[in-house]
């Protein structure tokens, strides 16, 4: 998950993000926001992953660790 | 599950849309979320107009429109129509049967067959897969499979999840027996485990309509919506069809020993842009050999979406020329299918407005 950090980021809109940014956070955060995410885990990490996992992680880190929890 | 049939063919395509279109900035307003979101929502779903029928207007209204064209064009002869199917989620009443309803209306001969059934985005392929099996029969030579669905008031207006999507339409196809020895080949599979993941709630007999149902309230993404409405679970969709309906057109490929390759057009039903073209890609299908430009300009109509993107795409190119079709729906039910069809010298594949 090398290039995690940035495809999220490109998700958010912002340049960069720390895994302790809470998601709701982001100005751009709305459902779209977590259709894009469901998107990138099952074009990219081919796992699936539901709108309340996505809230349920809370942060981008929690993200993370959700995806590679589920890759594994 | 794998089905074959032979010696049946498609011999015309008419689309029947509202001539009322609504663009998406017309509602956004009604939206809680800020322009600039909308207009990224737009753009990612690729929403821009729609069509939806003015008040009062039935799925029925729609498929009396197009089938008035055909017998005023001679393209239908009353009397051929052996049997009606009419494949819907918005019936124009609960009982009786809306094809009933329409034999009615052109006093049809009684000698014959009328079918509703209740299926959504796949609906254009189970009411092919109807038509075909009436086709064995021998008192049955031509089924006129009519689908329509008429959404557009079953959807909230301050839900921003289904209502810049949803547009209304109808599609009149005709099947009749051929003698060209040519095959159809079909995968369908269904999982009743999601049958609530799209659903309009009350109305029915489990939660039959009242003033409670009718109460808007908002859910955690700021959409409005009654248990009137249309409920769409955008996440769980979205995983089903990309996880489902690519090994579905795989099987559908090793069944009817038909590659990738040899197929002109993969016209699929049309949830929106965002969902199709990443459909595309993980089916490793070119873009422009499966069209995307529905849910643009019209609007997703269910399972009219299919012969839309047929009438629209192709046209009169198909009263001409031979294309071999991949067509697949999937959605309410949950429901899935692929086609594998050939259509050649339709004697009218088109839209009309009304």
């Amino acid at each position: 998950m090398e290039n995690f950090d940035v495809e999220i980021a490109e998700i958010l809109e912002v340049d960069s993000v720390n895994m302790e940014d809470h998601l709701t956070s982001f100005d751009c955060w709305d459902s779209l926001t977590i259709l894009s995410i469901i998107a990138l885990a099952s074009e990219t990490y081919h796992v699936t992953i539901s709108a309340s996992d996505v809230n349920g992680a809370a942060s981008v880190g929690g993200l993370k660790s959700l995806i590679q929890t589920k890759v594994k | 599950m794998n089905l074959h049939f032979k010696n049946k063919k498609v011999t015309g395509i008419l689309t029947v849309l509202p001539a009322h279109e609504v663009h998406f900035e017309d509602e956004m307003e009604n939206y809680n979320s800020t322009i600039a979101k909308s207009l990224k929502l737009k753009a990612a779903m690729g929403f821009n107009k729609k069509r939806i029928v003015a008040d009062g207007v039935t799925s029925a209204d729609l498929c009396i429109a197009g089938l008035t064209h055909l017998f005023d064009n001679e393209t239908l002869r009353m009397e051929d129509v052996d049997a009606l199917i009419m494949v819907t989620q918005s019936p124009d009443y609960i009982m009786p049967p809306t094809s009933n309803v329409i034999q009615g209306y052109f006093g049809l001969k009684h000698d014959m067959i009328c079918l509703d059934i209740n299926q959504g985005c796949a609906g254009y392929i189970v009411g092919l897969i109807q038509a075909f099996m009436l086709l064995d029969q021998g008192a049955i030579n031509k089924v006129v499979l009519m689908n329509a669905d008429v959404l557009s008031p079953k959807v909230s207006k301050k839900d921003r999840n289904s209502n810049p999507l949803i547009g209304d339409g109808a599609s009149i196809t005709i099947v009749e027996k051929s003698t060209d020895n040519e095959e159809i080949f079909v995968s369908i599979k269904m999982n009743g485990e999601g049958a609530f993941a799209l659903q309009i709630p009350a109305g029915g007999a489990r939660l039959p309509s009242s003033p409670e149902t009718a109460i808007l309230k908002e859910d955690k993404n700021g959409n409005l919506r009654s248990e009137n409405h249309l409920v769409m679970k955008g996440d769980e969709v979205f995983n089903f069809v990309q996880t489902e309906v690519p090994p579905l057109i795989e099987e559908l490929y090793d069944y009817s020993k038909i590659g990738k390759d040899d197929v002109d057009f993969y016209m699929f039903h049309q949830p929106n842009k965002f969902m199709l073209n990443k459909l595309a890609d993980r089916l490793g299908v070119e873009r422009d050999k499966m069209p995307s430009n529905i849910v643009e300009n019209f609007g997703n109509s269910s399972g009219v979406t299919i012969p839309l993107a047929i009438t629209f795409n192709l046209g009169d190119k198909l009263c001409n020329q031979k294309y071999r079709l991949c067509l697949s729906g999937f959605g309410v039910g949950l429901t899935w299918a692929g086609m594998m069809i050939d259509m050649k010298d339709l004697s009218l594949c088109k839209i009309i407005y009304n």
